[in-house]
């Protein structure tokens, strides 16, 4: 109880490394159930960071931003809240899955998520699990994959839960959100509402310009409901709806050029049945989901170019626990229907049937494996089959290890397949096999997770000019490049409390060298060195905090040119908040930032200087 | 390219001069004299800039501009344009042209204002011609935007058809190529400076490249298209051509037609031959020639982006836009490459200093 409070009071760092049990805030013998059972229950031998909802709301700046400071993950931003792509483990953008309640929500179109084109103050937890996951997740679920989940929460007792966060900073940003929480027995209910508006007009430090044509606006309404139906069974409905509005801005030397605006427009839903009844556990869901982007070359005008995907999914799962073995058989049967279009590709569709099977063993108290297989069948290509093995062993003297390997893949994109005139329907998908080997030390208050990785990419899909002979001087993609990324991650927490005083620290840290295996060359936009951490100490009502990240510098061609890279750089925040009230009915704090202290001018794409020092102050009111 | 020829010229029969009365003093103008100057347009991988090659080859300096001046040009660097001792870069993302001494490569000035996706500029005396796609989503609003180069400001606009790219000045006339920004056009405008009447003369699609050849003919090469069904399926292609066209009448007087699904993209004068290219192929004919040539001259390597001729040497770049490019140098005589040198991202385009 004590620690849970903590987490929420201190409200930054609250790091679960190897947490194999999500649900563990069974305080006042509630239930937490999320819908992204697998991260929770499959992911032996892999190492998950947990964000709770309190970091989560003390970043809300962007998800960029969030994960930036929080995950051993490279973010590329086309200037703050511009395009923004992930290199997870060196891996390229299409490399990294976002996984919506247990569904892998990369675009169709592009392969990828933007970073900046959704909001995820509203998620209750976000979970980092680094390593592959396409038996899982599907495709792109290579360098890692990142988990937005909402929760649903049932108490014996009827509760009523409001919360509401607004802030307000520095280039006219404001945003606001609303939770509402009502939890009883067999009924549970979550509706949020934010809302995020900012003319991101930051100064671009060092030259006489401000961040041209940069701001941006967007609001998320997300509704969750679970109702027990009886002590076996379950329905839970999880809905979201999102709409934002960005401009592109300008680059140096002259960002006033910049004139472009895009809109994003997503829709999820998907219906949860369970049934768990002695030792066999079914799960069916369905799914809904929309997405659309429109991108506005001139932004006074109405012309746009568009894309927009529908997908119709539906799974049925059934797992069967043999407790005389230990041991637990599960089978995935997933069937989808995508169908997608852009304003110059006509629509298609693409339908895939996918099958696994997975099967968990705890073997006497010594060690658990998972092994786990998947095989597609998908109407545009041929998908390999996927492989995985993890393991965990028990603690010795506070030191456990684990280990996993994996076979995993990426689909080419529709706009791989079938850009206007440059689309190639011969690609198939790029497939990577990796291994990952991990010592884990927990002690008390101290956490700390250390692995080695080791992936080795084929037939990665590139665009290149002359591809294709039967179209010389057009740009086509290819399978044409194989990789292999190794390196090292660290992760680690430790938590002091003495009296009213409390200490938390935090730290991340990756290194990568991704090569390219023809040229024996870095791989353009990973960074060797990525280190974060965070400290946060509490005393009584104030707490105060500092998080820091550095990037080391990242080559942007791919002969490693020493005329084109991006340098290091170490960018800090800090912040603060005192509780003004703090009692059973009702908690007010009030919290300050200071992002970028140190006014770092620093950027993670030529000519497109991130924010100078900028200040936010927020207020959170939970009744 | 015809201008930059001529002062191409001009200026090697100054080095010439130079190096003949080489007692006279003649202070160098510039660490970039006596070389010629590569644009590459940059990328996401690398700013668009401009490198620097000896006359010799022995020395290649990239990133000139940002060693000069410690500032990127940004992207995409779409052109060159030059008066007597100064070098007007145009960028088209940035509707910017910043002005250097061509020489020293020191900043003279920039023109930031109402350009809108400029693409090139012709230079007549105190005058600046550019072509200006306008917006993106919008064919009506393209201009020729007329900057005095003393101010370095805008005067005035002359509205003109989609998607005007190259400009050449000639006889108080500009003579304009529609290529049609990102779709398609058809068309040379001729501007009466004067008066700003805007005559057009209709070529075949996608017109790009031209130059006045020695008998005063307006050369044109147009691309032609690909034409694809809803699909992208390829359903069939217009034609490409090098088109002659009689200044006095605006009448078509020849035009050399390529066969279906040929897409020539490059063409250059040197002396009285013209040189183009079909794919990596690059073909020779007579500036008077009535028809196109079968045998390749010589074959570049990897994406042909971009071409000049100077004597024997056939310069070809390689462009790369996510590295640095490839300047090949071949002997149209031996066909032997002759230099192979690393220059900008993106490279595009060679002018002679």
């Amino acid at each position: 109880m004590k620690r849970q409070l903590l987490f929420i009071f201190l409200g930054i760092v609250t790091n679960t490394i190897c947490s194999q049990n999500v649900s563990t805030g069974t305080i006042l013998k509630e239930v937490v159930v999320v819908a992204d059972q697998r991260i929770a229950e499959n992911s032996t031998g892999y190492k998950i960071r947990t964000l709770k909802d309190s970091i989560l709301l003390k970043n809300t700046e962007s998800f960029t931003a969030l994960l930036r400071f929080n995950a051993p993950i490279y973010f590329k931003e086309y200037g703050a809240g511009g395009t923004s792509t992930a290199s997870f483990r060196g891996t390229s953008a299409s490399n990294t899955a976002v996984i919506w309640n247990g569904i892998n929500i990369n675009s169709i179109n592009s392969g990828q998520t933007g970073f900046n084109s959704l909001t995820v103050s509203l998620f209750d937890q976000i979970d980092i699990r680094s390593g592959g996951g396409s038996i899982e997740y599907g495709s792109g679920a290579i360098g890692g994959t990142i988990h937005l989940s909402d929760a649903l929460v049932y108490r014996p007792k009827k509760t009523i839960q409001n919360q509401f966060v607004a802030s307000v900073g520095s280039f006219s940003t404001y945003r606001g959100l609303y939770k509402f929480k009502m939890s009883s027995e067999n009924f549970s209910l979550k509706i949020g509402f934010s809302y995020n508006q900012s003319e991101n007009d930051y100064k671009l430090l060092g030259t006489r310009f401000k961040n041209t044509n940069g701001a941006y606006h967007n609001s998320n309404t997300t509704v969750t409901f679970g109702y027990r139906t009886s002590l076996f069974s379950q329905l839970k409905l999880y809905s979201t709806n999102y709409k934002g509005t960005r401009f592109f801005s300008g680059e140096l030397p002259n960002p006033k050029a910049a004139n472009d605006k895009y809109k994003d427009i997503n829709q999820r839903n998907l219906l949860v049945y369970t049934h768990e009844k002695d030792n066999i556990s079914q799960e069916l869901k369905f799914g809904f989901l929309t997405q659309e982007y429109q991108y506005f070359g001139d932004k006074d005008s109405d012309n746009f170019n568009f894309g927009r995907t529908k997908r119709y999914l539906s799974n049925y799962s059934i797992a069967y626990r043999l407790p005389e073995w230990h041991s637990t058989i599960t089978s995935y049967s997933e069937y989808e229907s995508v169908f997608g279009k852009t304003d110059g590709i006509v629509e298609k569709n693409r339908r895939q049937f996918s099958q696994s099977f997975e099967y968990q063993q705890r073997v006497q108290n010594l060690f658990s494996f998972d092994i786990k297989v998947r095989k597609d069948l998908n109407s545009d290509f041929k998908v390999p089959v996927s492989l995985a093995l993890g393991v965990q062993s028990k603690k010795i003297n506070h030191v456990s290890f684990r280990a996993n390997g994996s076979k995993n893949y990426r689909v080419p994109t529709f706009n791989d397949l079938y850009w206007p005139g440059q689309g190639n329907q011969n690609l198939i998908p790029e497939t990577a096999m990796q291994g990952e080997f991990g010592v884990v030390f927990k002690k008390n208050k101290m956490n700390i997770d250390v692995s080695v990785f080791y992936i080795d990419a084929k037939n990665k899909i590139v665009w290149i000019p002359n591809g294709d002979s039967e179209r010389p001087g057009v740009w086509t993609p290819m399978n044409l490049a194989n990789t292999e990324n190794r390196g090292i991650e660290l992760a680690s927490n430790y938590t002091e409390v003495f009296g009213h005083h409390a200490v938390t620290a935090n730290v991340n840290y990756a290194y990568t060298i991704a090569k390219d295996k023809r040229t024996n060359t870095f791989l353009m936009f990973v960074p060797k060195h990525l280190l974060n951490s965070s400290f946060a100490y509490r005393f009584k009502q104030v707490g105060l905090f500092y998080q820091q990240l550095f990037t080391g510098k990242t080559f942007t061609t791919a002969s490693n040119s020493k005329d084109f890279i991006i340098s290091s750089f170490f960018v800090a925040n800090i912040g603060g908040d005192y509780s003004i009230i703090q009692n059973k009915n009702q908690k007010v704090s009030i919290g300050f930032k200071v992002n970028n202290v140190f006014n770092e001018n620093y950027v993670t794409q030529p000519r497109r200087p991130m924010p100078n020092r900028n200040f936010n102050l927020n207020i959170n009111y939970k009744f | 390219m015809k201008i930059t020829k001529l002062v191409s010229t001009l200026a090697l029969i100054t080095v010439l001069f130079a190096s003949c009365s080489s007692e006279s003093v003649v202070l160098p103008k510039g660490d970039y004299e006596t070389g010629f100057l590569i644009s590459g347009e940059g990328s996401s991988a690398g700013t668009g800039s401009v490198s620097f090659v000896s006359n010799d080859f022995d020395l290649v300096e990239n990133l000139i501009y940002k060693k000069v001046n410690l500032n990127e040009l940004g992207s995409f660097l779409q052109s060159i344009a030059f008066d007597d001792d100064k070098a007007f870069i145009v960028v088209d993302n940035q509707n910017t042209i910043t002005v250097v001494d061509r020489y020293t490569f020191e900043k003279r000035g920039e023109i930031t204002t109402n350009l809108f996706t400029p693409r090139y500029m012709a230079v007549s005396g105190n005058k600046g011609y550019v072509t200006n796609w306008g917006s993106a989503s919008d064919a009506t609003d393209d201009f020729i935007a007329v900057v005095n180069l003393d101010s370095n400001m805008v005067e005035r606009m002359i509205p003109v058809g989609n998607g005007p790219e190259r400009i050449i000045e000639n006889n108080g006339k500009l003579y304009v190529s529609h290529k049609g920004a990102s779709t398609t056009n058809n068309i040379v405008s001729v501007i009466d400076i004067a008066s700003e009447v805007v005559q057009e003369v209709i070529v075949k699609d996608n017109p790009d490249e031209l130059f006045f050849n020695n008998q005063g003919q307006l050369v044109v090469l147009s691309s032609g298209r690909t034409i694809y069904d809803a699909n992208w399926n390829v359903t069939g292609n217009t034609l490409g051509s090098i088109s002659m066209i009689d200044v006095a009448s605006l009448a078509v007087s020849n035009e050399l037609v390529f066969a279906s699904g040929e897409h020539p993209s490059l063409m250059v004068l040197e002396n009285d031959t013209i040189y183009y290219n079909i794919g990596n192929n690059v073909y020779a004919i007579n500036d008077t020639a009535t028809s196109l040539s079968n045998t390749s001259i010589i074959e570049a390597e990897g994406y042909f982006y971009g071409i000049e001729v100077q004597g024997d040497a056939l310069f070809t770049l390689n462009a790369n836009f996510s590295d640095v490019s490839v300047l090949n140098v071949y002997s149209i005589e031996t066909k032997a490459k002759t230099q192979s040198k690393e220059v900008a991202v993106g490279a595009s385009k060679i002018y002679f200093n």
